[in-house]
C-alpha cells in the first residue's frame, strides 16, 4: 500500500526558465539510470531478497526513489513553464512538443522512450544487489554531468541533494551485499 | 523561536542529542544539517562542485514550518535505511522515535494552519474538502 504526501522530499523553487537543462534532466526522468528505473528495479527485485533486511532495504529505497521521480518532474515542470514553441524548438524540444506539448513524458534527453528493459531483475539476489550498486554509481555520475552543465543554484541544490542520495544508497546496497557474503546467506 | 536555525539549536538541547551522537554506531548530523546535505552520516558525506551545502531560505512562515517538517522527514528516511541494516542499534531506534514524535507535532501544527499534507490529517474535517486546495508540491512558491 502506498500513501501520498503533498510535499516534496526536497524543495524545488526554480526562478529562471532553462529549456536546455529541462531536456538534459530527462536523463534522470526516463533514462536507463533514471529515478523511475531505480524505483521499479528495486520494487521488482525485493521479492527475491533472502531475509528481512534485504526485503526492508529494497522496499524503503524504492519508496524514496518514487519521491525522487517527483523532484525531477517538479524541476522539469518549472524549467519549461510558459515556454513558447519557438523556445522549445531552439532547445531541441520541438520533437517533444510535437508529441507531448508541455506535458511530461518519461524519455531520455534524446527522446528515446523509457523501456522496462532498464529494469534489471535476475532473481539472484547477489546479482541484483550488485547491479543496484552499479546503477547507483551510474546515477551519481549522471548527476555530476548535470551539475557540470549549470551554474543556477536553484537547479544545483536539488541535483546535489539527489546525487548525495545515490552515494548513501550505494553504501547501503554494498553493506547488504557484504552482509550476505559474510553470513553466507 | 525567531528562525528555523534557532529551532534546531533548541531541539538539540531539548533532546540532549550529544548523548545520541556518542553512542550511535555512526556519527550523525542534526536533521537540518543532514537535510541540506542529503546525508545524515558525516562519514558517508561526499561533495561535488558545491564547496558548502545550500541553506534553505524560507520566504515566509509556511515555508519555514515546512522546512522543519522536511528536515525531520529526511532524518527519518536516512535513519530508516540505516536501521534496516542495523536493526539492533537501540540508540538509532530511540533517535528515530524522537524525530518521529517531533515530526508528528510539526505536521499537526502545519496542517492546522495551512491545510493538509496527508490524507490522515485531522484538518480534513469541515464543510469544504481542503485536500484539493493549493499549493501542489511542484508549484511551490510559498
Amino acid at each position: 500500500m502506498w500513501k501520498y504526501e503533498k510535499k516534496l522530499e526536497y524543495p524545488v523553487n526554480i526562478r529562471k526558465k532553462d529549456l536546455k537543462m529541462a531536456k538534459y534532466l530527462m536523463a534522470q526522468y526516463g533514462g536507463p539510470d533514471s529515478e523511475l528505473a531505480a524505483s521499479l528495479r528495486y520494487l521488482n527485485q525485493r521479492y527475491s531478497m533472502p531475509d528481512d533486511r534485504g526485503k526492508a532495504l529494497l522496499t524503503d529505497i524504492a519508496n524514496e526513489e518514487l519521491a525522487h521521480i517527483e523532484i525531477i518532474a517538479a524541476m522539469i515542470s518549472q524549467l519549461t513553464k510558459g515556454a513558447s514553441i519557438d523556445e522549445l524548438e531552439k532547445a531541441g524540444l520541438g520533437g517533444h512538443y510535437s508529441m507531448h506539448d508541455h506535458g511530461l513524458f518519461p524519455a531520455n534527453p534524446n527522446g528515446v522512450p523509457f523501456t522496462s528493459s532498464y529494469i534489471e531483475t535476475s532473481g539472484d539476489y547477489i546479482a541484483d544487489i550488485e547491479s543496484d550498486m552499479a546503477a547507483e554509481q551510474r546515477a551519481r555520475a549522471t548527476y555530476e554531468h548535470l551539475m557540470d552543465m549549470t551554474d543556477d543554484i536553484d537547479i544545483l541544490a536539488p541535483l546535489s541533494f539527489l546525487r548525495q542520495r545515490e552515494v548513501v544508497h550505494y553504501q547501503r546496497f554494498k553493506e547488504l551485499r557484504n552482509y550476505y557474503l559474510e553470513k553466507k546467506i | 523561536m525567531n528562525n528555523y536555525r534557532d529551532y534546531y539549536n533548541y531541539a538539540n538541547n531539548n533532546y540532549n542529542q550529544p548523548n545520541y551522537k556518542n553512542t550511535l554506531n555512526a556519527n550523525i548530523y542534526d536533521p537540518y544539517q543532514g537535510f541540506i546535505r542529503g546525508n545524515m552520516f558525516p562519514d558517508l558525506y561526499n561533495t561535488y562542485k558545491l564547496n558548502k551545502p545550500v541553506e534553505i531560505m524560507p520566504k515566509n512562515e509556511q515555508a519555514e514550518l515546512l522546512t522543519y517538517i522536511d528536515a525531520l522527514c529526511f532524518a527519518l528516511i536516512d535513519l530508516n535505511l540505516f536501521l534496516d541494516l542495523n536493526p539492533n542499534d537501540e540508540n538509532a531506534i530511540r533517535l528515530y522515535n524522537e524525530y518521529r514524535k517531533e515530526k508528528d507535532m510539526y505536521m499537526r501544527a502545519y496542517q492546522d494552519k495551512f491545510g493538509p499534507i496527508s490524507l490522515d490529517s485531522a484538518n480534513l474535517d469541515g464543510s469544504t474538502w481542503k485536500w484539493i486546495k493549493s499549493p501542489w508540491p511542484w508549484e511551490c512558491e510559498y
